[in-house]
């Protein structure tokens, strides 16, 4: 043995380990080929026992020649390795391939309801302004319903509010939201900014317009000073808030517990104030009565008329979510067809 | 109230467009509801002229006329009417026209003969009363030309306020015209000619109720002959919307119309002995009714009588005994001032209410008694003849003054928000006919009047004295003037700014909790229902609902346990007869018409009130209540259907409890049965301090479906309370720090008997896991082999740990050693390991 052909040996024994690395077919056949060359009793190493018979001078030639082959069989060996894995891995995700324009699986969420959704965002946009929200009792007395509201016995505004009475003497359903003003006003002290939502009930025959019960969101601002110019502005962000930019129209109104008392129109949101069937053809659509609050309901409510002012407002929950979601007829609310709900997505 | 502009421009120049006018009234407070075009509905009606009136050689009743229309060949037409004669002039329907009631005129044959249209009556036109003979029109109307453009005219529909009585009629509503527009105002002349003797030999009235009637107007006309109203009388009631009857009851209503003034005209022959009695009813009188009822009279009704008894219902229904008839001539004419709250109760009384009684009822003018009945008079002579007796008697002659009432220019600018100076506020006064001066002693400003009057002191600031026109009752204060300032310059005018005012202290909102508890249950899968409050008072009865659960007592929740069911007194029906104390039945009904649409899957919540009476007074509080059927979760292409269950409600309990801060609530089982299956129904409870919630879970009883007709045959209902439910606050979360060290996880499979509920072995369990037990969960519920048929395997997984160190395997073995003998001797569980 001689150097020449030690070396030549282990070139060729190098040769031979990398072709059939590229070849391997598999894992396993990796795995042999890496126990031929490379184990302790591999082809190297059996090559390097001929290493003795050499002379001591190319003894450390042989050896770096060795270890090159070995690190360049390794490499081939992790090379095929990792080109297997490349090709099995591509194989088994092509395998899992699923139809992706499938729909999902349902996650089912139920839907709100429009009405304490709209009183939800009524809330909303007064909270801003510093109103905060209380709640009066539903079944009310007569006095705090329309007495206290400057309207005794017998006043022909009465008419206005068709009421139902209940078996406790004096007690009655509360026709309107505006009682929660006098227990406002007697249960706290100016700077007043209060928002009363809550359900009303009136002796009345249901129609596509009309319900016996029925919701409301009762406003309320006392201080010193405030005035018909405050109410204006706050009205106007407000429809302007659900509404979106629309005209609006303030005019006069008629409520015994205002003085004075105001209408409050928004350009109609069916035909944009052209004049369509849906606003009577006047263009406009009247969303809340308000006023400035009546010095007989202020007195009541232990608040001096002489040194503060204020204004209230109510408007009917169902005619604002109307026009907003152009629901056509008032009975959808409390039928509760799931045909109508499922629509609030 | 109906206003026809012809009518109306007698008083008022209108140089406006109707639309225009119906948008400047709006403005002023007057809302203008509807404008109505009256007589669009004749179509292809126009104005001809008889050429020629004969016989119609088959039929005795009818005749054949020809007819000029102004262009064409004269029209063959045949008529049943007799009082044609050539040369008149008459409305026309033409083939192809339509006339009010939708009927269509076309080309007919009548007894043989060709007929190319119809003449029409009053009466088929709604033109007057009259349907017997043809509507004579005045010779001057222009041949051809339609009838719509000669007669037609814009009704507006004025919607005036209660506190406005005074513009419930045509004069009423030109003085709103004439400030809006400036325009001069015009009263009828009203001036009567007495031609007869002196009224005192006629009519004598006595009031005994002076508090009742303040005042009596009364007139007398002789020799009246009744009959039909002139044409042009008739056409305005019927514009107005009101019938024509007869000469006499039309000037009545006339006036009504005209000046607001409800007057009444009696047969004077059924007014014995001429004389009139203004007092109470007496028990046990009767009265025919002009609607032909009879009607027995109670003692605080105040009627209108002569000697012998009741004429009339004062200011609401005369009687039909004195009804003005074919043959009356003394017609005894009533204008009298009535108390509007004694009118408003009578109404209500007898159910009667009528045009007349609303305008007694908003309170009336004092002088317009006197003119009323003056103009009655002079309307009645002008259309029915006779002559009227000299005089008038009139229980209280003497017409107060206008009325006084100072304002402060610099209070009504602070009001309205915007500076208006004192002369500016003036100026606005005068346009609704309110005249001012400076006042010169200082008077008190009057702030309020009854019910809660206030005067002040002017104090340093400018006066202004106003004085109010009889007719505007409605002017007390000075925020009335306020708005009289504001509404004549225009609420437009008004500047709109944000408060710029000290905000209210901050409070939380009570809807916040219900809007998280909306939420999470809409995200849960339910939808939101809204129900009745008031329902029938059977479904207590159908449904039995149980009362909720009385111990340990639930804070804010007593009405339930003790409350009786509070009714409405009035319903409009039985199905909304009384208020509910439950939702569960609102709910079941929510189901029964969601599986009438054909809906299987129903998964619904409602957040509402319940009420009772305690005591004797109201109590209302917040309840949460759900229903659920069919499938949780439905059938999809890549799974199978689950349907709904009791575990669902258990779940979305404990959900509730989390978001609410309050402990996984615990279940004892509720073995009642009827309205709920016997083995499958709960309450459930969760409290933390003064926090609670409870409430009942159950599938619903078959016999329950079936009385709602239900085809569902499961379904589970929940109904909590929570006194959390009407608090503003959300509990707040308090953090327990991660712990440092690990925790150990055991398994373990209890064998109980069937009797033992899940509840029981998990109490037991944490009772002896101690304080190194902290975590335990229900993973696996077992029955069969090899178990015995008595038997079921629940798996539980424990977590322990200390805070303070990593637990040694000994202390985990001790720990769980001490769970498996305290199952093992106090609830005879074995475990498999």
């Amino acid at each position: 043995m001689d150097f020449e052909s030690l070396s030549a040996d282990l070139r060729a024994l190098q040769q031979r380990a990398l072709d059939e690395a590229a070849a391997a077919p598999d894992p396993e056949s990796l795995e042999l080929l890496q126990i031929r060359y490379l184990s302790k009793k591999g082809e190297i190493t059996t090559v390097l026992r001929g290493i003795g018979a050499l002379p001591a001078e190319d003894r450390p030639r042989v050896g770096a020649i060795a270890n090159a082959v070995s690190e360049a069989v390794k490499a081939a060996l992790a090379a095929r390795e990792a080109e297997l894995h490349a090709e099995v891995q591509t194989f088994r995700l092509a395998g899992e391939r699923v139809d992706v324009t499938l729909p999902g699986r349902p996650r089912s969420r139920g839907t709100l309801h429009p009405i304490p959704e709209t009183m939800a965002a009524i809330a909303e946009v007064f909270g801003r302004f510093g109103f905060v929200v209380y709640e009066g009792p539903e079944v009310e007395d007569d006095l705090t319903n329309f007495q206290m509201l400057n309207m005794p016995p017998d006043h022909p505004a009465r008419d206005l509010w068709d009421t139902l009475y209940v078996d406790i003497p004096g007690r009655l359903l509360r026709t309107h939201t505006s009682p929660g003003q006098m227990r406002v006003m007697q249960s706290t002290k100016p700077p007043i900014r209060a928002l009363l939502p809550g359900r009303c009930f009136r002796y009345e025959a249901v129609d596509a317009s009309h319900g016996f019960e029925f919701f409301q969101v009762e406003g309320l601002m006392v201080d010193e000073g405030t005035s018909l110019a405050d109410l204006k502005g706050l009205l106007d962000e407000f429809a302007h808030a659900l509404f979106g930019p629309r005209k609006t129209r303030f005019r006069p109104g008629y409520y015994p517990f205002t003085e004075p008392s105001v209408a409050f129109d928004v350009e109609c949101v069916v035909c944009d104030g052209v004049g369509c069937p849906a606003c009577s053809r006047s263009g406009w659509m009247t969303i809340l009565g308000a006023g400035m609050v009546h010095p007989v309901v202020l007195q009541y409510g232990g608040i001096d008329p002489e040194r503060y002012q204020g204004f209230a407002f109510g408007m009917g929950v169902e005619r604002i979510a109307n026009l907003r979601h152009a629901v056509p007829d008032l009975r959808y609310y409390l039928e509760n067809d799931l045909r109508f709900l499922e629509q609030f997505r | 109230m109906r206003v026809p502009l012809a009518w109306l421009r007698e008083y008022v120049d209108v140089q406006l467009t109707p639309e225009q006018l119906a948008e400047r009234l709006t403005l002023l407070g007057m809302e203008v509801k509807g404008i109505e075009q009256w007589g669009a509905d004749w179509r292809s009606v126009v104005v001809g002229e008889l050429l020629t009136v004969e016989k119609h050689p088959y039929a005795d009743r009818l005749h054949l006329t020809t007819v000029n229309i102004g262009s064409g060949e004269p029209l063959h037409i045949v008529c049943g009417a007799h009082n044609i004669a050539p040369g008149q002039r008459v409305p026309v329907a033409l083939p192809g026209a339509v006339l009010p009631g939708d009927r269509h005129i076309e080309r007919t044959e009548k007894m043989g003969i060709a007929s190319e249209g119809m003449l029409c009556s009053g009466d088929e036109l709604r033109i007057t009363a009259d349907a017997e003979g043809i509507l004579i029109l005045p010779a001057e109307m222009p041949l051809g030309r339609q009838l719509s453009d000669l007669y037609g005219d814009a009704v507006l529909d004025v919607d005036v306020k209660p506190n406005r009585g005074d513009a419930l009629c045509l004069i009423g509503l030109a003085r709103e015209v004439a400030a809006a527009t400036g325009a001069a105002l015009r009263w009828p002349e009203i001036a009567v000619e007495e031609a007869g003797g002196p009224i005192a030999e006629r009519l004598r009235v006595e009031v005994r109720e002076p508090e009742l009637c303040t005042r009596f107007v009364g007139r007398w006309v002789s020799g009246a002959r009744i009959g039909p109203s002139p044409d042009w009388v008739q056409m305005r009631l019927q514009t107005a919307g009101m019938r024509p009857i007869n000469n006499v009851v039309d000037a009545s209503n006339y006036v009504m119309l005209e000046l607001g003034k409800p007057t009444h005209t009696f047969d004077g022959a059924a007014v014995n002995d001429g004389k009139i009695i203004v007092r109470r009813a007496f028990q046990g009188e009767r009265l025919e009714t002009l609607d032909h009822v009879d009607r027995e009279l109670t003692e605080d009704t105040l009627i209108i009588a002569d000697p012998r008894g009741p004429i009339g219902i004062a200011g609401v229904m005369g009687g039909a005994d004195s009804e003005i008839g074919d043959r009356t001539t003394e017609i005894a004419i009533e204008s009298a001032i009535f108390d509007p709250v004694s009118i408003r109760r009578t109404g209500h009384r007898y159910a009667l209410r009528s045009e007349a009684s609303l305008r007694f009822e908003k309170g009336q003018e004092f002088r317009l008694a006197r003119i009323g009945a003056d103009r009655v008079a002079q309307l009645t002579l002008a259309w029915a003849g006779g002559s009227v007796a000299r005089g008038r008697v009139d229980t209280a002659p003497a017409e107060p003054n206008s009325s006084q009432l100072a304002f402060r220019p610099r209070r009504v600018s602070k009001l309205l928000g915007t500076d208006v100076t004192a002369a500016e506020q003036r100026a606005l006064l005068r346009r609704v006919g309110i005249e001012t001066e400076e006042a010169g002693t200082a008077p008190r400003i009057q702030v309020a009047v009854d019910p809660r009057p206030l005067a002040v002191p002017a104090g340093e600031d400018l006066v202004i004295v106003a004085t109010v026109p009889t007719w505007r009752r409605d002017l007390a204060i000075e925020a009335d003037l306020a708005e009289e300032i504001a509404r004549v310059r225009g609420y437009e005018s008004t500047p709109a700014h944000l408060p710029a005012t000290l905000m209210p202290a901050y409070r939380p909102s009570p809807l916040k909790v219900r809007d998280m508890i909306r939420e999470t249950l809409a995200g849960a899968g339910l939808t939101e229902v809204v129900t009745h409050a008031l329902v029938s008072s059977l479904d207590e009865a159908r449904l039995l609902w149980p009362e909720d659960t009385s111990e340990p007592a639930i804070p804010g929740d007593l009405a339930a346990q003790s409350g009786d069911e509070i009714v409405v007194t009035n319903p409009l029906s039985a199905q909304h007869s009384v208020l509910r104390r439950h939702l569960a039945a609102s709910l079941l009904d929510v189901l029964s018409l969601n599986e009438r649409q054909g809906r299987g899957d129903v998964a619904v919540f409602e957040i509402g009130k319940g009420y009772a009476r305690v005591g004797d007074g109201p109590r209302e509080w917040t309840r949460l209540a759900f229903l659920m059927t069919g499938a949780a979760e439905p059938a999809s292409w890549n799974r199978v259907a689950r349907p709904y269950d009791l575990d669902d409600a258990r779940g979305i309990a404990e959900l509730l409890c989390q978001r609410l801060g309050l402990p996984t609530p615990s279940y004892v089982p509720d073995a009642r049965g009827f309205p709920f299956h016997p083995g499958r129904a709960l309450v459930a409870r969760a409290e933390a301090g003064s926090e609670a919630l409870s409430g009942r879970m159950a599938e619903m009883h078959p016999d329950v479906l079936a009385r709602w007709d239900l085809r569902a045959q499961r379904v589970i209902i929940a109904e909590l309370a929570s006194p959390v439910l009407d608090s503003a606050v959300p509990a707040r979360v308090r953090v327990e720090p991660i712990p440092r060290f690990p925790e150990v996880e055991r398994d373990l499979a209890v064998i109980v008997a069937e009797g033992h509920t899940a509840a029981e072995v998990e109490a037991t369990i944490r009772r002896h896991g101690g304080a190194l037990l902290r975590g335990l969960r229900l993973f696996d519920l077992y029955r069969g082999a090899p178990l015995a048929a008595t038997e079921k395997s629940l798996a539980y997984r424990l977590v322990l740990g200390a805070r303070d160190r990593t637990l040694t395997e000994a202390e985990v073995d001790a720990a769980v050693a001490g769970v498996r003998s305290g199952l093992e001797s106090e609830i005879g569980a074995h475990l498999r390991t």
